[in-house]
């Protein structure tokens, strides 16, 4: 017999915070892709593994808690299933907290493809007395039960050889039974629907007629119209009978059913006592006192990952401090060199952001999340979110714009809907990175005063404030409120915590690199050809009339495009001195700062958008900076000058 | 028992689900969660003016304020 390598389609479905990651990691390792799903701000995780003959390739779907079209994620996940029939389906569950998960299972189960139950964090269970019947749920369910305790990669072999014997033997799940007045109604759909040509199980399409699922009515209906009608009057008995939508009725007859199946498997064995955890979550959530204590985890972490950044960067900088004048010697001084220069200098400085400031960010960051207080800051926060149009996660993405607006753009995806996610990322490109920072501390804070600074962050946040007042309401759709859980402290998890950070720094890279190296060629060719000046120039009339800057700055602002820090490096290489006073008056130091802070993203974060949100959003938002900040701007020099 | 929106609620109060008067969107996300007429929850903690965190079939949610306002109780029999 031939080595033929078979190979298996199996996807990672369950809700969030179930480990569904730490399993995907343990299980891929290095040999994982994290992309978009094609055109949506959606993160796809595919990896590979190879296991007893059988080439696997995993899919880890989003974290969600139903099959039904509320969020893209759910959607994407349950066409996803339906169209790419995967071989099996791993459902990871947290057995600790089982009766939720299992209201998700019940759905997965109704999409009749091979599952496998993974019951994770099974540790625990002792801990918060809890005792599970393993067969009981296995029998009840119909599929094969795993206990798992994924962090020590505990039982997962055994989930994989479940699956591989449900491939084998072609044993498909049955979905369990409901109430009788909504089982005899399905049994009529279903039969109407026999002779339809549909992508999705027929069980599963009678029960989203029932719940109105309006993708599933609009299939049937193109197919045929009459079914839809027939759908629509038994909807309406149910609604009858139990005097609420049916939506309802069967989202009722799904959380009654997964409460009786807890009643056969699980026994509560102690009464519950306050753990060291419970009692940690008691205090960091406190009404009071969590919010001094968020400010200093967070304060702790700008002033750790800002004194190592510097740290790094300077050592780093020492290091190749002379470069430039070796290259400069050995290929001279014409335009192919500065241009060879600066390709090594752009890669330079992505290294010289990504590892001193973007490495630990994202460690302190996973590290948070993993632990799980970033939930409880988007608890605390959410209050002051919806003073500017959102709610309590968007705090994240929020407060990672401050070390660099890239990931922070990027990370944009937790929030639910397409129009939260456009309205939190326009909004984090207002926050002053680290980047920006440097302009504001070099210039104002130092010259002027550390109050200026202070004054121009306020001002910062002002600017967020109203403006995302004023998009939220311009940008059509309904907020979203925030539904979340709260996940349980837990031990963090240092191999996903690494991982996490490797593929995000992967992700930067990939996205930032290419165009600011492209980005940096072309200004240092406009630079050596004396075309800028041509367009600092063109620019005057802005520049100088308008804000009342001097004429150079129209260049600063051009190479400030691709890393805002530039603004100043530039200035003080045109000036050969560091001290701006020479050229810059205290009102221009201002007016200059502001403008660097609000004009434009720079290259790397219009890559990020464009990646997220496609051309034309992106482009609109840089458009709209850019006159932002030449309004702005020119009315503050105006002000100061008076 | 007279009903009452789960805003007004109290720590600590454990309370039953009397019905939701929302949108079929705020309903739907709320029944994923497991959050229907009739289940019992328990008031964790409320942040000033900010969302309410309850304990439902043994997991802890957050709502915020203007979902929590749609959510009906009472008090348990």
């Amino acid at each position: 017999m031939k080595n033929e390598i078979k190979k298996l389609n199996v996807v990672l479905a369950g809700q969030a915070n179930v480990g569904k990651s730490v399993i995907f990691n343990y299980l891929t390792g290095l040999h994982q892709h994290i992309g978009n799903w094609p055109g949506k701000t959606v993160e796809k995780a595919e990896g590979t593994l190879w296991y007893k003959g059988y080439r696997i390739d995993l899919l880890d779907l989003p974290g969600i808690y139903s099959l039904s079209t509320y969020s893209i994620e759910e959607l994407i996940s349950r066409e996803y299933i339906a169209f790419q029939k995967p071989d099996f389906i791993i459902n990871v569950v947290d057995a600790t907290h089982l009766e939720r998960n299992l209201i998700f299972t019940l759905q997965l189960l109704e999409m009749e493809r091979p599952m496998v139950l993974a019951l994770n964090m099974v540790d625990l269970l002792k801990e918060k007395g809890l005792e599970i019947d393993f067969k009981k749920l296995q029998e009840i369910l119909g599929i094969p039960v795993v206990p798992v305790v994924a962090t020590q990669g505990k039982g997962l072999t055994k989930v994989l050889d479940k699956g591989i014997e449900l491939v084998e033997k072609n044993i498909k799940p049955k979905p369990l039974k409901y109430g009788k007045e909504l089982e005899e109604r399905i049994e009529i759909l279903i039969s109407a629907l026999n002779n339809l040509d549909l992508p999705y199980p027929k069980r599963w399409v009678a029960l989203k007629l029932l719940e109105k699922d309006k993708e599933i009515e609009e299939l049937v209906k193109n197919k045929n119209p009459e079914v839809l009608k027939k759908a629509k009057k038994l909807s309406l008995e149910l609604e009858k009978i139990h005097g609420e939508d049916s939506s309802i009725v069967v989202a009722h007859e799904r959380c009654s059913l997964v409460s009786q199946i807890l009643n056969e498997t699980v026994k509560i064995t102690k009464p519950k006592k306050l753990s060291f955890n419970e009692r940690l979550d008691n205090l960091t959530s406190h009404k009071i006192w969590g919010y001094p204590i968020m400010l200093a985890i967070l304060a702790l972490m700008f002033f750790s990952v800002f004194k190592f950044g510097n740290l790094i960067s300077s050592l780093l900088e020492n290091l190749t401090s002379n470069w430039q004048e070796n290259w400069q010697a050995f290929f001279g001084t014409s335009i192919w060199s500065s241009l060879g220069w600066t390709i090594i200098e752009s890669t330079f400085a992505l290294i010289s952001l990504a590892l001193p400031y973007i490495i630990p960010f994202y460690l302190f960051l996973f590290f948070l999340e993993d632990w799980g207080y970033l939930a409880r800051v988007a608890f605390l926060t959410d209050n002051l979110m919806h003073k500017i149009g959102i709610h309590g996660k968007g705090c994240i993405p929020l407060f990672l714009g401050f070390g660099c607006n890239v990931p922070a753009c990027l990370s944009c995806r937790i929030m639910e809907t397409e129009r939260e996610r456009f309205l939190t990322a326009f909004l984090v490109t207002f926050v002053p990175c680290s980047a920006t920072s440097v302009v504001i501390m070099g210039l104002v804070g130092k010259f002027l005063g550390i109050g200026w600074a202070l004054l121009l962050y306020l001002f910062a946040f002002l600017i967020i404030l109203v403006l995302g007042k004023l998009a939220s309401k311009i940008l059509p759709g309904e907020p979203v409120e925030l539904l979340m859980e709260m996940p349980d402290y837990k031990t963090p998890n240092l191999k996903t915590i690494i991982l996490q950070t490797w593929f995000r720094l992967k992700e930067f890279i990939f996205i930032a690199g290419p165009l600011v190296i492209i980005s940096g060629v072309i200004i240092t060719a406009f630079n050596q050809t004396g075309f800028i000046f041509k367009i600092a120039q063109f620019l005057s009339p802005i520049t100088v009339k308008w804000l009342g800057l001097p004429a150079i700055v129209g260049n600063l602002l051009i190479f400030g495009i691709l890393r805002k820090e530039l603004i100043l490096l530039m200035l003080a290489t045109l000036l050969g001195t560091t001290n701006f006073s020479q050229v810059l008056n205290p009102n221009q130091m201002i007016v200059l700062s502001l403008v660097s802070m609000l004009y434009i993203p720079c290259i790397a974060t219009i890559a990020a958008l464009k990646k997220e949100f496609g051309w034309k959003k992106s482009l609109g938002i840089t458009i709209f900076k850019i006159a932002f900040a030449i309004i702005v701007g020119g009315i503050a020099s105006k002000l100061l000058n008076l | 028992m007279k009903e009452f929106s789960l805003i007004h609620a109290k720590e600590n109060e454990k309370l039953v689900v009397v019905s939701i008067m929302g949108g079929r969107m705020a309903t739907k996300r709320l029944a994923d969660m497991g959050l229907v007429p009739g289940t019992e929850i328990k008031v964790l903690r409320k942040a000033p003016f900010g969302p309410i965190e309850i304990e439902v079939k043994g997991t802890k949610l957050v709502l915020g304020r203007g979902l929590a306002a749609k959510v009906f109780v009472k008090y348990e029999e």
